[in-house]
């Protein structure tokens, strides 16, 4: 298989910072003697040198093949800089630059690139070649630090052999309790493989120690969460959307009150990698759920420098603050992601940022009309906090697929859904203010005449999720918003997972970001 | 030697932080932590008299083997019962 | 150097006393520990000195152990 070389390669090499060594001009081939359609071609090798500049490297016998002017390659410096992935490969070099090149034996592309006609008289008209040793496992991870470590930029700490690698992390303070995993350059390298971003690009300032923060940065906390490398886009997304003014990490950070980030994706994205949004959703399990809510928590820990005991105060916090991150269930769901109502089209990738406490259980195993499970989740929605805080919340109603079912079959959109819950929580202001009840907490004295509403305009957001049997949903309660609260925002992931336009009309400043708005589409 | 990337800010230099020292050496405990190789305790008897001399309390602990670090119940409790502790006499 | 690193980090100033022998030894460990070492060093070899001439090592590493855990030796 034949291909036109562009310039791309060269220009990654530069970006890369590496000196990448510059080929012979004429004919160059790349083989291993451990391979049998390198020993087939050997004799047409021999034949081309006769009549044009061939130089051949070899990486694994520098005596091989005979009769051609050989380069040692044994190191695989040159293979691996040449992204060299099959052997034999034949390229054709042009004042230093590769103008086309070969993969594998091919009688007719080889003429063509040589121009040397009837190689191989005895041949087979072409036979596929063999894995280069750049690209084997083996050395393939070792040659990327040693050619890519050159574009990690962040600071080396060296660890003693002696030293447990695990416990450097607890040490160092880098670990939000659990152990992390080490993040060696190779690991970080084959993260950053996860996005075509640069790795000197800043993502966001981080508060609240306001520091800027890399894509290599997100990379190494990535690592040390336990990402795979696909999951890198969505990291990226999560800490973009974290850092905007409108959700205010800072202040969520810093609150006493319990609540943290949480994470919900929508979009093809979430089973591409795994993403949960079944059986268990909340809970520990999956991989991709686990790791990427705590690589954000780790960001804002380790680059931020935001950690409990010093800006984080919350008096109890809760467990979702170690990782909080799940996936919708778009596909059983009788209504459209939770991504429309924050601005996007269907089918486009996007992470939202709720600030959130641990979930609570709604239980109503009888209810089958719609307006009699609409009470009930209105009835615990009213507990939140307690009864007798009102007027500006915000909170996440997690339908399961039972009760989704019963709304489905009555026709309920979620638009009707959340006008009856913002309508069956409303309360006399008689019974919230201060005293009412034999409470001392309440609303002064000038609202007892008024009919109040739990939650502020827009404030309800639904999502679909959870598996298997089970007649129950979820809250999960949000934090204070306004000015000095934090707003639910909602941003696309990037790196070749759909992007799209945004819907037209109420869109924040920021073009990519929408930050919950009143009213819900659906 | 394993080579980690920094994945903090950088803001602080990598060293750990070091723990304060003492104002003044009377009045406070020192420990006198001997590694366990030979003529050691030579050198830490005449360590505590002169620290003594200088009013501080001198309190005498030993590792078990010097080929490892001490014991974490030892540490600790030298950690329990000391303002500030000299540990030696490594050759 | 564990266990010096260890009790500093747990709030207890410390110094480390070795020969010169051990110089890059403890350089070596403490930055792999993440610190620089605050040690003090006296002369080689230790093994074969009468008592007498270890109390005098001892008493010649007195000030700079004082200096070393102290703000204000005093």
């Amino acid at each position: 298989m034949s291909r036109e070389s562009t310039s791309v390669s060269a220009a990654a090499a530069d970006a890369a910072g590496s000196k990448r060594p510059e080929l012979p001009s004429g004919i160059v081939a790349f083989v291993k003697r451990d391979c049998p359609t390198c020993e087939l071609v050997a004799p047409v090798l021999a034949a081309i040198a006769r009549q044009v500049p061939l130089t051949v490297y070899s990486q694994d016998d520098p005596d091989f093949p005979p009769e051609v002017s050989r380069r040692d390659d044994r190191d695989l410096a040159v293979s691996w800089q040449h992204e060299v992935e099959a052997v034999p490969t034949l390229l054709r070099v042009e004042s230093g630059r590769e103008v086309e090149r070969a993969l594998g034996w091919h009688r007719e592309e080889w003429e063509t690139l040589t121009g040397v006609e009837g190689l191989g008289p005895g041949l087979p008209a072409m036979r596929p070649g063999c894995g280069s040793l750049s690209v084997d496992p083996a050395h393939a991870s070792g040659l990327a630090v040693r050619f890519g470590g050159s574009k990690l930029k962040a600071r080396r700490i060296e660890v003693a052999s002696l030293e447990d690698e695990l416990e450097v992390g607890f040490e160092r303070g880098w670990s939000d309790g659990l152990p992390v995993v080490p993040p060696t350059e190779a690991r970080v390298l084959a993260m950053l493989e996860g996005t075509s971003r640069a790795p000197d690009e800043t993502v966001a300032i981080v508060p609240p120690d306001l520091a800027p923060c890399t894509v290599e940065k997100v990379a190494i906390n990535a690592v040390m969460a336990g990402c795979k490398p696909e999951y890198l886009p969505i990291v990226l997304a999560a800490v973009e959307a974290a850092c905007t003014d409108a959700f205010n990490i800072h202040g969520l950070l810093a609150t006493t009150m319990s609540a943290g980030p949480v994470l919900i994706v929508n979009g093809p994205i979430r089973r591409r990698v795994g993403l949960n949004s079944g059986k268990n959703v909340f809970g520990q399990g999956h991989r991709a759920n686990a790791t990427i809510g705590r690589a954000l928590q780790l960001v804002i820990r380790n680059v931020g420098g935001g950690r409990p005991g010093e800006v984080d105060r919350a008096t109890l916090g809760n467990p979702g603050k170690l990782s909080f991150c799940f996936a919708e269930d778009e596909e059983g769901s009788p209504w459209s992601p939770l991504s429309t109502d924050l601005g996007f089209e269907e089918g486009i990738d996007t992470v939202t940022l709720f600030p959130g406490e641990g979930p609570r259980t709604i239980v109503d195993q009888t209810s089958r009309e719609p307006e009699s499970l609409a009470r009930s989740f209105a009835a615990s929605l009213r507990t939140m906090y307690t009864p007798k805080m009102v007027l500006a919340f915000d909170a996440i109603v997690a339908v399961s697929p039972e009760h989704a079912r019963v709304f489905r079959e009555a026709g309920w959109s979620k638009a009707d859904l959340v006008a009856r819950l913002h309508d069956l929580t409303r309360v006399r202001g008689s019974e919230v203010v201060r005293g009412a009840g034999g409470i001392a907490e309440g609303l002064p004295e000038a609202v007892r005449d008024r009919d109040l509403p739990k939650f502020r305009p827009g404030g309800l957001l639904v999502v679909h999720v959870g598996g298997g049997a089970g007649l129950f949903s979820a809250i999960i309660p949000g934090w204070a918003n306004g000015e000095m609260g934090s707003q639910p925002v909602c941003r696309p992931i990037g790196d070749g997972s759909s992007r799209g336009d945004l819907l037209s009309g109420g869109l924040s400043s920021d073009g990519e970001t929408f930050a919950a708005q009143e009213g819900v589409r659906s | 030697m394993t080579i980690l990337l920094d994945p903090t800010s950088e803001r602080v230099p990598a060293e750990r932080p070091r723990a304060e020292r003492l104002e003044r050496l009377e009045g406070r405990t020192v420990g006198l932590l001997d590694i366990a190789k030979m003529r050691g305790d030579v050198f830490l008897d005449r360590l505590e008299n002169r620290l003594e001399a200088r009013g501080a309390r001198v309190l005498r602990f030993k590792k078990p083997t010097f080929t490892k670090p001490a014991p974490v119940d030892l540490r600790s409790e030298i950690a329990r019962q000391c303002d500030a502790v000299v540990e030696a006499l490594a050759d | 150097m564990h266990d010096t690193v260890d009790l500093e980090d747990r709030g207890v100033p410390c110094v480390f006393v070795s020969t010169v022998e051990f110089v890059d030894g403890a350089e070596a460990q403490a930055r792999a520990l993440g610190t620089t070492p605050i040690a003090v060093y006296v002369e080689h070899p230790i093994q074969d000195r009468t008592d007498e001439e270890m109390r005098a090592l001892a008493d010649g590493a007195l000030e700079e152990i004082v200096a070393k855990l102290c703000n204000d030796p005093g």
